[in-house]
């Protein structure tokens, strides 16, 4: 059989993706499908996995029964919402402080991404169970009770949070450091110029060109950022769903449940992430076909 | 010259005073870059000087509050006793083999499906991308259970399939994000290589194999030290599919020597007298890691301007 030019392209392009169709069908769909069933129904491990319908029992569980599920919830979104634009501001300066052109800076890149090598969960975990990691250790004042003094209760709960997590949450933002440098030396030398010759002073070139053309990668370290908090182990539903699934009394069930509850979160803030970005993302040129 | 000296200008035709102004304002622009790049630098190495320094200590040493960082004597025995009660050999071996294979599968299958959503159309291309993209967002807590009945079902627990079979089919770990990393990079190289290849008669495997491949270095070196950081890193998976002690990574490992610990000690209170051995081990934990971005550091940091991450 003789096929066209673009029908060998077609089954070309598509044995080249063949390995990762595979892996999706098996490894993400079949998993997929298989816990919406599992999320309504009750699982009895011993008679080897067989699924009885509950109906939306797990999910009535999940809200109005399960005293701990909601609170944990509600600190993972609290925690994310908060941590996002500290991670992004704080990736984005210190990636311009490393786009400068001055001696030395190869050394900086070097130590700023090393979060990324060494962040084994565990082991970053242990370091910052020892303070070692607080705001009291780099600035050596007792920072809460000033907080206190100054901040109404419930506001300053959230601010002491985020600053015993600081160098914590510092230590999540080694990939969008590198994507923001990458970022940086992808816009043109040109417009700059052009900028500073129409007699822009630096403060409103980083406004009017800087932050305009790098708005795709801000959407993209922004759902990154999400998707990292979201997984990484030191957000407590993760630990709250493995003890759920895996330690003593095995509610696989339950725990699919609650996986999904977990999911839909992430899937509504990522689409109002996207959806907003239409406002603010500025795609240069063409747009690829 | 006359007439520069007397109106005080330099070569340039500027007064002296703005020059130096600007200098100035130069210096102090400078001097505030490194400053903050050195304040930025000391956070993220705070924990890690933390960490090789108090390993070395000896307990009394790191109760002392007389002694800060520098032990007052280097103590071996801390890495000694962590490295045989965590029997490091064994789990270096076990991690070693993890890692190896994923991240080997990882960057054949990852290139190969990069390289096809970059470069042919085909039907659905558009719509098998963003289940590409999906599979991003969706949390391993979402299908870990019936990823764990699955693997059970094909008798894969302690085994180490769960990571290495998945990699090799383009997922495990963040595989769709080193998809995307690949589709990127053959996204920007020029099309007369290929074109020139195809009309001398070579087949497209063979294409991406003897001319893309080895033009798309700088992806493959970033693909591969983070794959490998990742699985290396990696504990919550182990943790659901390896069972035995004998099949437990190195991070496997450090968690188990902190609980025993704690049983041993009880609890909080006992914690800190055993902080120097734990530093040990996690010290034991991050050193392969570390000194193999040590060597691949200086490529490192230039592919990555390199493979055009974003685009």
């Amino acid at each position: 059989m003789r096929l066209t030019l673009r029908q060998r392209q077609s089954v070309n392009g598509f044995l080249f993706i063949l390995p990762w169709l595979i892996g999706f069908l098996v490894f993400v769909a079949r998993p997929f499908a298989h816990s919406i069933r599992l999320a309504f129904s009750k699982v009895d491990m011993m008679a080897g996995f067989k699924l009885s319908y509950v109906g939306l029992a797990n999910f009535n569980e999940a809200f109005f029964i399960d005293e701990r599920f909601v609170p944990i919830l509600v600190t993972v979104i609290q925690r994310n919402l908060v941590d996002v634009p500290i991670i992004l501001t704080f990736a984005l300066f210190t990636a311009f402080l490393v786009h400068q052109k001055i001696r030395g800076v190869t050394i900086f890149r070097a130590i700023f991404f090393l979060p990324v090598v060494i962040a084994s969960g565990l082991v970053v975990e242990r370091l910052f169970q020892q303070q070692v990691g607080s705001i009291e250790a780099v600035v050596g004042l007792d920072v809460p009770t000033l907080v206190y003094m100054y901040l109404p209760a419930q506001f300053a709960d959230i601010v002491i949070d985020v600053m015993t997590r600081l160098t914590l949450i510092l230590w999540r933002s080694g990939i969008q450091i590198l994507l923001f440098i990458a970022g940086f030396q992808g816009i043109s030398g040109t417009l700059y110029e052009a900028a500073r010759i129409d007699g822009a002073t630096d403060w409103e070139i980083f406004w009017k060109i800087t932050l305009p053309m790098l708005s795709p990668i801000i959407i993209v370290n922004t759902i990154y950022t999400i998707v990292d908090g979201f997984t990484d182990i030191f957000n407590p539903m993760v630990n709250f769903l493995r003890t759920v699934a895996f330690s003593g009394s095995f509610r696989l069930g339950y725990a699919a449940a609650l996986g999904w509850i977990y999911f839909i979160l992430i899937f509504i803030l990522i689409g109002a992430v996207f959806i907003s970005s239409r406002k603010w993302v500025y795609y240069g040129g063409e747009r690829e076909g | 010259m006359e007439y520069r000296e007397k109106h005080r200008l330099s070569t340039s035709g500027i007064p002296w005073t703005l020059v130096i102004l600007r200098k100035v304002q130069r210096y102090f622009f400078l001097g505030l870059v490194y400053l903050l790049l050195i304040d930025i630098a000391f956070a993220f190495l705070l924990p890690v000087i933390y960490m090789a320094s108090s390993s070395l200590m000896t307990v009394q040493d790191f109760l002392d509050p007389g002694v800060y960082w520098i032990p007052r004597a280097v103590y071996w025995d801390n890495i000694i006793l962590a490295y045989q009660s965590m029997n490091y050999l064994v789990g270096l071996k076990n991690s070693a083999t993890i890692v190896l294979f994923a991240t080997l599968g990882q960057i054949i299958s990852c290139s190969l499906a990069g390289y096809g959503f970059a470069r042919f159309r085909f039907p659905g291309r558009d719509f098998l991308f963003m289940l590409v993209l999906f599979t991003f967002i969706v949390p391993p807590q979402t299908i870990i259970v019936p990823l764990f009945i699955l693997y059970r079902q094909l008798g894969w627990i302690d085994t180490f399939m769960p990571f290495t079979v998945p990699a090799f089919l383009a997922h495990g770990l963040r595989g769709s994000l080193l998809v995307l990393i690949f589709r990127q990079f053959f996204k920007r190289q020029p099309y007369e290589l290929e074109e020139a290849a195809y009309i001398d008669g070579c087949s497209p495997l063979r294409t991406y194999a003897q001319i893309m491949l080895p033009l798309a270095r700088p992806a493959l070196l970033v693909v591969f030290l983070f794959s490998l950081v990742w699985h290396w890193n990696d504990y919550y998976e182990p943790m659901m599919y390896l069972m035995k002690p004998q099949n437990f990574t190195v991070p496997l490992r450090l968690q188990i020597l902190q609980q025993g610990l704690q049983e041993i000690t009880g609890g909080a209170a006992g914690e800190i007298f055993n902080e120097p051995l734990v530093m040990a081990a996690c010290f034991l934990v991050v050193i392969p890691p570390l000194v193999l971005y040590l060597f691949a550091q200086r490529f490192f940091v230039e592919s990555i301007d390199r493979t055009g991450l974003v685009d």
